[in-house]
């Protein structure tokens, strides 16, 4: 151990002897005066033998039997952020609003069938409203309805001054981002003038999500009202709609709410649209649509090409 | 947001659902994790150019003429020098959207390629989120380039000396209107010469009988 002290050592004594006198070289050459290691360079760290930490720090699982195997426990490190989920993702078991809705005046015998029917409402429904009022005894349908038409006009006034907070409270998670989007820089000027029909529950549905006692319930209510709305782009044109001319509107709202939760909040889910429903009105400015993909060669004629409309589909929003 | 938010009544969370990730701290035996961050320029950029988009306008009177719509854009940190950038900016300042661009594509500078880029992003940007009807309905109202952050590097002269080499960069705004560009009156020598002689003319001694 010495030897291979001394040779490691060899030419940091040759080093020492070049700057000692001529005198003491001769002396000294053969028996150099001991080195003295400095402390600052001591390894303080203290590796186990079986670990080799000097090697590249890439996942081996060799590494890990070693450790392991060494004794070395390592406890797993949850990183953990949990997540509160207040609202389904989406409609249960939508309600299909019969055609013809609204369409027929009140006093013809249609629109009386037509009434009644909406009144008796689907078996499942009866069972739904049922359960929701034994989680919330003060449910009833009539009462229910003027509130949701309540909250219906409340949130879109907080959309219009966007008031985020209370927004949040009357609209459920799932809805506020399809409210919102786009609107951020945009001015919106909506008002409801009147209501035409009283508003109605037409269905309820009490879907349990994930685990079996996690009841929420969704209720539809429809809605004939007059509103007026109109949208101003970041410059303050018009981009759609007039503040002036009001419109019949015809909507079947669904709201909310999480029964298990004491402190839930009947809130704005989504909107249904169904297939009949008449085109929206277009924008205000022209917009490109894409044209048929073309092979190279062929030329666009535009006698023959008709615009591909999109397919009548009940979907909500 | 599906966080919980305290609402009127104040929300229990009743379903929690936890995410959980092995991960070992004490020693590194997993792979270096491919962290995708986005690298870009350091955070003390002055951003006000981009929160120019931001702005927002209340409702004109149905009597007002059209305010017409805006659109600024830039590119930080592009590998070229701020001066030779400034003469493609002052080239295309002024000149319709598409007469921009057919300059820039024909121009052999390194510079113009960058800029064409970033003047069909602006269009792009324009037409889908900023309400402009035609996207060649645009001009170049405002085109600049100023300073980015430099590298520094040794550069080696002769005899041992050494300087500072600067590895520069630029950064480069555009504003895009809607509209057809302003006429610039273009004053003919003839003009400026009457109106040399108009103002000799009008000379007067003042405060004179």
């Amino acid at each position: 151990m010495a030897m291979s002290m001394r040779r490691a050592l060899l030419p940091l004594y040759r080093i020492q002897c070049h700057s000692l006198k001529n005198a003491e070289a001769s002396l000294d050459v053969r028996f150099p005066l001991p080195f003295v290691v400095p402390v600052r360079t001591k390894k303080r760290f203290f590796v186990p033998p079986s670990t080799k930490i000097k090697a590249k720090m890439t996942a081996s699982q060799d590494q890990e039997a070693n450790t392991r195997a060494a004794g070395f426990v390592i406890r797993q490190e949850y990183m953990e952020r949990s997540i509160n989920i207040a609202c389904t993702a989406g409609v249960f078991d939508p309600y299909i609003p019969p055609e013809g809705d609204a369409r027929l005046s009140s006093l013809s015998r249609e629109g009386l069938k037509q009434r009644t029917q909406q009144i008796k409402q689907g078996a499942a429904s009866q069972l739904a409203i049922r359960k929701i009022k034994e989680h919330d005894p003060e449910f009833t349908a009539k009462s229910f309805a003027v509130k949701a038409q309540e909250i219906f006009v409340e949130a879109h006034d907080s959309l219009t001054q966007f008031n985020k907070e209370k927004l949040h409270s009357l609209v459920t998670e799932r809805c506020y981002p399809e409210m919102v989007r786009g609107n951020r820089y945009k001015t919106l000027r909506w008002r409801f003038v009147e209501s035409l029909e009283p508003p109605k529950v037409v269905h309820a549905r009490c879907p349990d999500m994930v685990t079996k006692g996690n009841l929420y319930g969704q209720v539809t209510v429809r809605m004939h009202s007059r509103q007026t709305l109109a949208i101003y782009d970041r410059f303050g044109r018009l981009m759609m709609g007039s503040e002036e001319e009001p419109r019949d509107v015809l909507e079947y709202l669904v709201l909310e709410r999480h029964l298990i939760n004491p402190y839930g909040m009947w809130r704005l889910h989504g909107k249904i649209v169904p297939a009949w429903a008449p085109a929206k009105e277009p924008v205000v400015k022209t917009i490109m649509i894409p044209g048929p993909e073309l092979k190279p060669g062929e030329e666009f004629e535009e006698l023959n090409y008709e615009v591909p409309k999109p397919k009548a589909v009940q979907w909500h929003k | 947001m599906a966080t919980s938010v305290m609402s009127r009544g104040g929300q229990i969370t009743y379903c929690t659902y936890y995410f959980t990730c092995y991960s070992c701290r004490l020693f590194a035996f997993h792979k270096p994790q491919q962290h995708f961050i986005h690298t870009s320029v350091s955070l003390d950029v002055n951003k006000n150019w981009d929160r120019k988009n931001l702005q927002v306008f209340p409702p004109q009177q149905p009597g007002e003429a059209q305010r017409p719509a805006e659109v600024h854009h830039c590119r930080r940190q592009i590998k070229y020098s701020k001066d030779k950038m400034w003469y493609l900016a002052k080239m295309i300042r002024g000149m319709t959207i598409d007469e921009a661009l057919t300059q820039l594509q024909f121009n052999d500078k390194k510079g113009a390629k960058i800029m064409k880029e970033v003047i069909l992003e602006a269009q792009e940007m324009a037409v889908r989120n900023h309400n402009v009807e035609y996207k060649s309905n645009l001009y170049v109202a405002e085109s600049f380039s100023n300073k980015g952050k430099y590298l520094k590097r040794i550069r080696y002269h002769g005899r041992g000396m050494c300087g500072v080499m600067d590895k520069v960069h630029c950064h480069y705004f555009v504003k895009l209107v809607e509209g057809p560009p302003p006429k610039v009156e273009q004053k003919t020598g003839f003009d400026q010469a009457k109106e040399y002689v108009e103002q000799l003319k009008s000379r007067t001694i003042i405060h004179s009988l």
